[in-house]
């Protein structure tokens, strides 16, 4: 059986198009300004992009699970307000106050899940309804941008564990997390519940359970990215999350994985991710204003989906090999 | 002593009653092929026993127990395991990850080994003998057959004490069917129980012990299979036929031709049909399932792309979308298989149904005339006799035979003269059958051309005036009025089948 | 008129729930502080609710044909830059800046549904796209310089009263709109056809429904109404400026899901939309009132939607006819 680089591009979970893309942008840049990817750079584009990439982990799983999570960007911003109200906490009280913020992510996704399975509601509307709640309470927490990051948290930030920057090092144990995790049961039944309720049902699958794994996940990562966030400006934003809910939707969509559900995984969002996060490189290397990269980035999703369409009516129209 | 019994089971679906308290008993070492009409109660009852569905009543026993427990889950631990025709597999998983789901290996690390996975998988295939399936393509790259294939392996997978094969045949090549019925014959052999639902009564013969037949969710009555001849099993499952559910039929054909195909192709479906329907002509579709008669109807409607050519009342025409074809100048309406899904809107009322397809007949100044509409509406509901309480009731509140009334409402509601009936019996009561026969030939009579496909091959001798036979995407025959029997028709399915 | 009354009353439809909670946060508020119904702070309140009862229009009209459009902020947004750019002040200049807008606008709105409906992207994805798209052309083109203000005749009409009967001039614009609105929805064959292809895209194409031709007007038409509002916007807020069209993204899909829609499609009614504006822009009075501020707006809102979705849901409906 002759394999085409096109059917290779297309297996597993879907990441190769997105990571040619990521290359080509990479090669631009590296044309364009030789050097842009030595170990410092890559720090600081990883250090930008981390973020975004914890925001479109979250939302991976929950569009794996055939749904979506707008409240993400409420419990970003709501994590990085509480994340700068204890500047005076000594630095044992951090991790249990750690723990706290990332509960309260974990509980945001938990509710999500219960509202969604229980009542049988649309994920769009039940999630628009709690990021609207969820930022009112930020901003009741702190009205505007301000507050004060433990200065232990604000250190970390800029830390450098065995000499790798701490975003790349988080980078490497989000990956290792997903090498794990795409591989467990839960991930399999998330996929499972995403691609087919009623086949998952007869296979065993809890419905409610999956759902609730999935926004549970995607509460927690919301809110370490709103800790990250804080972390690295030394403050908190009640409406800072705003920004990144349509990105993270984004770099799930480039990165492969289907609003439909049951496809995909967390390696092409990141790609994904790194492909919007150097659209701003190339647009400042051309010296255009910053607001190109608005523009290129939804051009690019709309090509990226605009493509995959046609490849997939393509693949389709051939039929399956029977 | 019984494997399984079944006492009392009674399921009601909104107002239509699938059970009503039928029994069933099996043993060990058998297998019990369980056999009835579409809407006797077979799929509901294994859905049932699978636990994909919860019983209104009744219970339900094993050893002698009484199973307390519901859901997949408990069926599976019950040692149930289901084959189910709609197939149960995730198309996002490995053909591995599905036979396995929820019985994976682990690593210490509680991840899934892909490798020990896979292994396995081969290890089941190389026992069972089946070959040219990876255990790690995705599902959704396999072709229907395999992912039959892969549905059974699933179920054989746990070594169950009750398998049950649910139409397991439907999209499997001879060579394969032999091998299942082997596998079933072995099962029972070692004391296993397996209940094979099928329609195929060949396949019933060689393999089953002994035969339950059901009828309207009623159980008429179980027997050993070389003790009952075929013509009782068929007495059984369609009970005393009402006297008069076929009309008389009278040729009245024209010589004006309404459709003519030459060619007629879609993808690797149907390979070049040749045919004409005449005018008031009631021209029958055979064919197993599969066979290309639905590719056939959706082109027909300008549902699906189709290669070849098309005549429409002498003219030739090309048929780009089901809107083209129910357009002035051509007027091919079809009334579709799945009336749940692809014919009515379920949620929408009786009126905005029977006039969907006729708006633009009924738009003046670019608002419906809603006086012109009320007048269509009412007019359909007498000359159908749709029983509904206001043209305002929702459609999916009605019973299946009025719900089927309102779809051919649709279609009469257009300017449409050439009507295709995919199957339009499926899931109707026997009142409402009668009628729509009685329906069709009126409306050859009045100068309609109908093409006629059924499943069940009773209706297509009573009623149509001619039958085509389609196997593997060809014609195999096609049987003028008094060469109609139903003898007749399943040679030639079968003909094509052993040809191919 | 009578059965259909008795027939709301028994079992209340999503419709008549959302007027009745409108009515019922107007009457209280209006107790406990007096001020609230005096007929110039109404006024005020209704001429807000027209510009999400407008922008809404576009966004019932997407959500009943099985969609959403998550452009609609920067798409108000640039037709309102351009209409104080182009008529710099100039009343005159608005007879022809005003109808290439809304052309341009619908036309905006007809590529989106052209993606949707020919291409299958998802409408997410590609209103999103669109959204920022605009919004990033929109901040290249301005370079952050303020446009001129808006041409007075604008202005009269967003903030104008009409002097004899006192009642503002906005609230006969929404009125007029709505009214179209409606017969479009119930009496065209359009209308009809977006209802079928939003319940069942199936069942709509055989039935011979143009599905594409239908995604694509739905999508034009917000596009339209979405202009529409800009323009109207720069007459009240007097100028132009970005990020004017932000709120409109959560009010609009709000006011049609408060409405009793689905967000599924296939059914709700402009009708109920109307009610869903009011409730939010009486949510908005709160704030002085109450003296709260936008977090809690935020939360309150957010609650609103949610009771509003869950007490249409059928199995919240099952669970309480059980008791």
């Amino acid at each position: 059986m002759k394999r085409s680089l096109s059917s290779l591009l297309g297996r597993t979970d879907g990441w190769g198009m997105p990571l040619v893309v990521l290359f080509i942008i990479a090669g631009l840049i590296e044309l364009m300004r030789p050097g842009s990817f030595g170990l410092e750079q890559l720090a600081l584009i990883c250090a930008s992009a981390m973020i975004l990439v914890f925001v479109a982990t979250g939302e991976t799983i929950v569009v794996m699970r055939g749904g979506i999570d707008l409240s993400v960007g409420g419990t970003l911003s709501l994590a990085s307000v509480i994340s700068a109200t204890r500047a005076d906490l000594p630095g044992l009280d951090l991790l249990p106050w750690l723990a706290l913020i990332l509960g309260v992510g974990f509980l945001i996704g938990v509710a999500n899940a219960l509202i969604i399975s229980l009542l049988k509601l649309q994920p769009f509307l039940v999630t628009l309804a709690t990021w609207s709640i969820v930022e009112g309470i930020a901003l009741i927490v702190q009205p505007s941008e301000g507050g004060t990051v433990p200065p232990v948290w604000f250190a970390w930030g800029y830390s450098r564990p065995f000499g790798i920057p701490i975003s790349v090092l988080l980078l490497m144990l989000l990956m290792l997390w997903w090498a794990w995790f795409r591989r467990t049961r839960m991930a399999n039944s998330i996929r499972a519940a995403g691609s087919n309720e009623r086949s998952a049902y007869l296979n065993r699958v809890s419905l409610m359970g999956t759902n609730i794994a999935a926004y549970g996940i995607s509460g927690v990562m919301a809110a370490l990215a709103g800790f990250f966030y804080a972390t690295q400006t030394g403050a908190g934003s009640p409406v800072v999350g705003a920004q990144y809910v349509l990105p993270a939707i984004a770099a799930v969509v480039i990165g492969g994985t289907s609003l439909a559900g049951g496809r995909g995984g967390l390696t092409g969002t990141i790609t994904g991710a790194f492909i919007l996060n150097l659209t701003g490189t190339v647009v400042f290397l051309l010296k255009l204003t910053s607001y190109w990269q608005i523009v290129a980035q939804g051009a690019i999703l709309v090509l990226v989906v605009i493509t995959g369409s046609i490849v997939e009516a393509r693949s389709e129209r051939s039929g399956a090999d029977r | 002593m019984n494997l399984l019994e079944a006492r009392d089971i009674t399921k009601r679906f909104g107002g239509i009653v699938a059970l009503d308290g039928m029994h069933f008993a099996a043993k060990a070492g058998e297998v019990h092929a369980i056999l009835g009409e579409n809407g006797a109660g077979k799929s509901t009852f294994i859905q049932i026993l699978s636990g994909a569905l919860v019983a209104d009543r009744g219970k339900i026993m094993l050893r002698g127990k009484t199973v307390t427990a519901h859901g997949p889950g408990a069926a599976r631990r019950a040692g149930i395991a289901p084959v189910f025709q709609e197939l149960s597999l995730i198309s996002d998983l490995t053909v591995g990850e599905n036979i396995w789901f929820g019985d994976e290996a682990l690593t210490p690390l509680r991840m899934i080994s892909r490798r020990a996975l896979n292994a396995r998988t081969a290890a089941l295939f190389a026992e069972l003998g089946l070959d040219g399936i990876a255990p790690d393509r995705l599902v959704r790259s396999l072709s229907i057959g395999q992912q039959q294939l892969v549905e059974i392996a699933k179920g054989l997978a746990c070594d169950p004490d009750i398998l049950i094969l649910d139409e397991a045949t439907s999209a499997l090549v001879p060579h394969e069917v032999d091998w299942l019925l082997d596998i079933a014959r072995r099962r029972a052999d070692a004391g296993k129980l397996v209940l094979y639902i099928s329609h195929r009564m060949g396949e019933v013969r060689r393999v089953a012990d002994r035969i339950t037949v059901l009828r309207n969710g009623e159980t008429v009555g179980t027997a050993e299979t070389s003790a009952i001849g075929d013509d009782e099993i068929v007495a059984m499952m369609l009970g005393r036929r009402l006297n008069r559910l076929f009309p008389e039929r009278h040729a009245t054909a024209t010589d004006r031709t309404a459709l003519k195909a030459s060619g007629l192709s879609v993808g690797h479906q149907l390979k070049g049909m040749d045919f004409t329907l005449r005018e008031g002509e009631v021209l029958g579709v055979a064919g197993l399932q599969g066979h290309g008669q639905r590719e056939l109807f959706m082109a027909l409607a300008g549902a699906v792309r189709f290669g070849g050519s098309l005549e429409v009342w002498g003219r030739p025409v090309s048929i780009r979308s089901p809107r083209h074809a129910l357009s002035q100048g051509i007027g091919v309406a079809l009334l579709p298989e799945d009336r749940r899904h692809q014919g009515l809107l379920l949620a929408k009322p009786v009126r905005e149904n029977v006039v969907l397809a006729a708006l633009s007949r009924l738009t003046r100044f670019g608002l419906i005339d809603r006086q012109a509409e009320a007048d269509v509406v009412s007019e359909s509901v007498s000359r159908l006799q749709i029983k509904v309480g206001s043209p305002e009731q929702l459609a999916g509140t009605l019973s299946g035979g009025n719900q089927q009334k309102v779809v051919l409402a649709k279609l009469l509601a257009t300017d449409a003269r050439i009507l295709l009936f995919f199957d339009p019996t499926r899931g109707v009561d026997v009142g409402t059958k009668a009628e729509i026969f009685a329906m069709m030939r009126d409306l050859a009579a009045s100068g309609y051309a109908i093409l006629f496909y059924s499943t069940d091959i009773a209706e297509l001798v009573n009623v149509a005036d001619r039958v085509m036979v389609l196997s593997y995407g060809r014609i195999s025959a096609t049987l003028p009025a008094d060469q109609l029997s139903e003898d007749r028709i399943l040679r030639a399915t079968m003909i094509g089948q052993v040809a191919a | 008129m009578i059965p259909w009354l008795t027939n709301g009353l028994r079992s209340p439809s999503p419709i008549l729930l959302a007027y009745l909670g409108a009515l019922l946060i107007f009457v209280a508020v209006s107790l406990y502080s007096p001020g609230f119904a005096h007929p110039a702070h109404v006024s005020t309140l209704i001429v807000i609710a027209a510009f999400t009862g407008i922008v809404a229009i576009g966004q019932t009209m997407v959500i009943v044909g099985g969609g959403i459009d998550l452009s609609v902020p920067w798409l108000l947004n640039s037709a309102a830059v351009a209409t104080t750019a182009l008529t710099r002040s100039s009343d005159a200049a608005l007879i022809w800046v005003v109808p290439m807008i809304l052309v341009s606008s619908a036309g905006i709105g007809a590529i989106n549904g052209l993606a949707i409906a020919l291409l299958r992207v998802p409408p997410i994805v590609m209103t999103l796209s669109m959204n920022v798209m605009l919004m990033g052309l929109l901040f290249i083109v301005t370079r952050g310089f303020p446009p001129p203000p808006t041409p007075l005749a604008l202005q009269w009409i967003a903030n104008g009263r009409i002097a004899t009967i006192g009642l503002p001039v906005m609230l006969f614009v929404w009125l007029a709109l709505a009214a179209i609105a409606l017969v479009v929805e119930r009496r065209t064959a359009f209308g009809r056809y977006l209802y079928a292809v939003g319940s069942n895209r199936t069942v709509a194409r055989l039935s011979g429904v143009p599905v594409a031709g239908t995604t694509i007007a739905a999508y034009a038409i917000s596009g339209f109404t979405a202009g529409l509002a800009g323009v109207l916007l720069t007459g009240y807020a007097k100028q132009s400026y970005l990020g004017m069209g932000d709120p409109y993204l959560f009010t609009s899909i709000a006011a049609v899901a408060i409405g009793g829609a689905s967000i599924l499609g296939g059914s709700g009614s402009y009708l109920g939309t109307i009610a869903g504006a009011l409730i939010l822009t009486l949510l908005t009075g709160l704030l002085p009132i109450f003296r709260l501020d936008a977090g809690a707006l935020k939360v309150i809102y957010g609650a609103v939607i949610l009771f509003a979705v869950a007490i249409a849901s059928p199995q919240l409906r099952r669970f309480f006819r059980r008791e």
